[in-house]
């Protein structure tokens, strides 16, 4: 079995939502000027906060485009409003409202944003673009934890930030538990679950649960293989990526959203610049998402998009190939 | 109710000086909103120079009006309200659409203190104005005044706003669906410390805008969105005094305003009135600039 670095102890899988949650909780218990803005589309334990914090919940309706520039001017004046809602709708939708009413004065909003390419929802839900196009807006910050305890983390760490962050609660079967309660979450910095040899898988969200299988599979092979968890896209931790690169000569990027302007644009543009190094990118190549069947024994959507763990070691092999060829 | 004569004309006089550095700025690149900045001036006049509670020295006062210009293509006209106050020089009424100046094309909070809403992309304006006005609900209710708070009587703080949001719309704003989602959002909320000013002065930069898109009948509309409806001739400044007078004492009464003050685009040049000129630009638009400084004399 693969050995992995501190704080991380793989577990079961439990759903990011659960963390996310539990830390909006204890930051509405401990600070009296969060605010839930409510676009009519459930708020992460919305049955707690109905019975405990009413007051504070600010109910808009489904009308994202006023919802962001009532956020903004909460904000504004002191309030720390969390807006929640799919990615498509809360941000997407807004996308003008939020560069325009928000970041350009960096109001302190905070956004729970829903996107990827699981479930039964179809093609208008499971949406793979919107968290791309986020990352060229100034000023925002944007996370995609990895699994439940990160997401606690990063929640806990986004209600404590001063500015506008976004953290993306990914559609997809429930990640592993991938660290130990004790791990320090820092925005904008990545963490080495393993450092490896041969590759390093970079990944983000649910990307990282099928880095760790197919760490296991690649171990079979005689191939080490490091797997670098980049949480956050914005602002990239270029160090750890260099590092990475430095140690093992070939990067594998994996995420559950567009290939372009992702995280494999992202760690692409910061080795092309400092380190140019061997890549593949794992990610959803110019074209829609939509619905399928998940059942244990198979997943439709993991088939189609290519996500599964045996794929990414493909990509992984690939990658090594390449690197072989350089030199 | 009634104003008395002296403050009238004091307040026409004020809109004159402030017409006279909006051609200033129009100046400095030959270019300017010259229309709706010249119908909206004697709003501006009213709001920042008798019925705002408003610190120049202060521009940050928590307890400050808020004013929020949704349309912030017209931010000329508050610039000039600035300047009269005594907030910046004169001579950064030549720095219009400079680089670095605090005077920017659209209305920039970051950069421009005394001004409340980064605006420009329309529409927005009411969202965030309905935002403000919210949070004041919400201070108010999780933060109340105590009796240490203040000298005044208990029955003036409790039936005052701590602070009133003041919107300025335009009238081809009012296409944007976002205005009427924050309509509702205001009526929900009971926000009876908001205010909307629409500067109806019938022209868009395409044509008129019941041409371009009917907003016809845009007093029912608003009052089927539950808002109270008066509507004023906005160049006829003892309208606008009375209209925000009556909108300030009705508060209370759980509904937002909404003061609909018909105008004149390019209003008080001739030319710019007769081409309903909305972007001014170039030889046209200095021709207007020449007649103006003719009538309210040249600032510089």
């Amino acid at each position: 079995m693969a050995t992995w670095n501190e704080h991380v102890a793989i577990g079961r899988p439990a759903p990011t939502v659960k963390g996310i949650g539990r830390a909006m909780k204890a930051a509405f218990l401990k600070d009296p000027r969060a605010l839930a803005i409510l676009e009519d589309m459930q708020f992460p334990e919305i049955e707690w906060f109905t019975d405990n914090m009413f007051d504070r919940m600010i109910e808009c309706g489904i009308a994202e485009q006023n919802g962001a520039g009532v956020a903004a001017a909460l904000a504004s004046e002191g309030f720390i409003p969390v807006v929640n809602n799919f990615l498509f709708a809360g941000m997407s939708r807004a996308y003008n409202q939020i560069r325009q009413s928000i970041l350009v004065d960096r109001f302190n909003v905070k956004f729970i944003a829903r996107e990827g390419v699981w479930g039964e929802v179809g093609i208008s839900h499971a949406t793979i673009e919107g968290w791309g196009s986020l990352r060229v807006l100034p000023n925002l910050v944007m996370i995609n934890p990895a699994d439940a305890v990160e997401a606690e983390k990063a929640t806990e760490a986004m209600m404590q930030y001063l500015g506008p962050v976004v953290i993306k609660q990914e559609m997809s079967p429930d990640p592993f538990t991938i660290f130990s309660e004790d791990y320090p979450f820092n925005i904008g910095k990545a963490y080495s679950l393993r450092d490896g040899k041969d590759a390093t898988i970079i990944a983000a969200g649910y990307l990282v649960t099928e880095a760790v299988k197919a760490v296991d599979l690649l171990e079979k092979d005689g191939l080490d293989v490091g797997v670098l968890n980049v949480s956050t896209l914005k602002p990239i931790d270029e160090e750890a990526i260099v590092a990475a690169a430095e140690r093992t000569g070939a990067i594998v990027t994996a995420e559950n959203s567009s290939d372009i302007n992702g995280l494999g644009d992202a760690v692409a543009c910061v080795l092309s610049e400092k380190l140019p190094t061997p890549l593949v990118k794992v990610g959803v190549e110019d074209e829609f998402g939509q619905s399928g069947l998940i059942t244990p024994e198979r997943d439709e959507l993991m088939e189609h998009f290519a996500f599964s763990a045996a794929d990414l070691a493909v990509s992984v092999k690939e990658c090594i190939k390449k690197k072989e060829r350089v030199r | 109710m009634a104003h008395d004569d002296a403050l009238v004309h004091e307040l026409e006089a004020k809109a004159k000086v402030l017409a006279a550095d909006c051609l200033t700025q129009f100046c400095t690149f030959s270019q300017g909103h010259v229309g709706g900045t010249m119908s909206v001036l004697e709003i501006i006049t009213a709001l920042y120079f008798h019925h705002l509670k408003f610190d120049p020295k202060n521009p940050d006062w928590p307890e400050r009006d808020r004013v929020i210009m949704s349309k912030a293509h017209c931010c000329e006209a508050i610039y000039a309200a600035l300047v009269e106050l005594g907030m910046y020089p004169r001579e950064t009424l030549g720095t219009y659409y400079c680089y670095g100046s605090p005077f920017q094309g659209h209305a920039d909070r970051w950069c421009t203190p005394g001004i409340d809403f980064s605006g420009g992309s329309l529409g927005q304006g009411l969202s965030f104005a309905a935002g403000l006005a919210l949070s004041e609900k919400l201070k108010m209710k999780f933060n109340p005044p105590s009796r240490e708070d203040t000298f005044l009587p208990r029955y003036i703080v409790r039936y005052n706003p701590r602070f009133r949001t003041y919107c300025i719309l335009g009238d081809g704003e009012l296409h944007e669906g976002q205005v009427w989602e924050a309509a509702m959002f205001a009526a929900k909320f009971k926000l009876d410390n908001l205010i909307a000013i629409v500067d109806y002065n019938k022209w868009s930069l395409d044509g008129p805008t019941n041409d371009i898109m009917p907003i016809e009948p845009v007093v029912d509309k608003w009052k089927a969105f539950g808002w109270t409806v008066y509507e004023i001739d906005g160049h006829d400044l003892r309208q606008v005094l009375d209209a925000l007078d009556l909108v300030a004492k009705q508060y209370g009464d759980n509904k937002p305003k909404v003061i609909i003050a018909h105008t004149v685009k390019g209003r008080g040049v001739s030319n710019w009135e007769e081409l309903h000129m909305h972007l001014g630009r170039g030889e046209e638009m200095m021709k207007g600039v020449r007649e103006g400084r003719a009538k309210y004399g040249d600032v510089e």
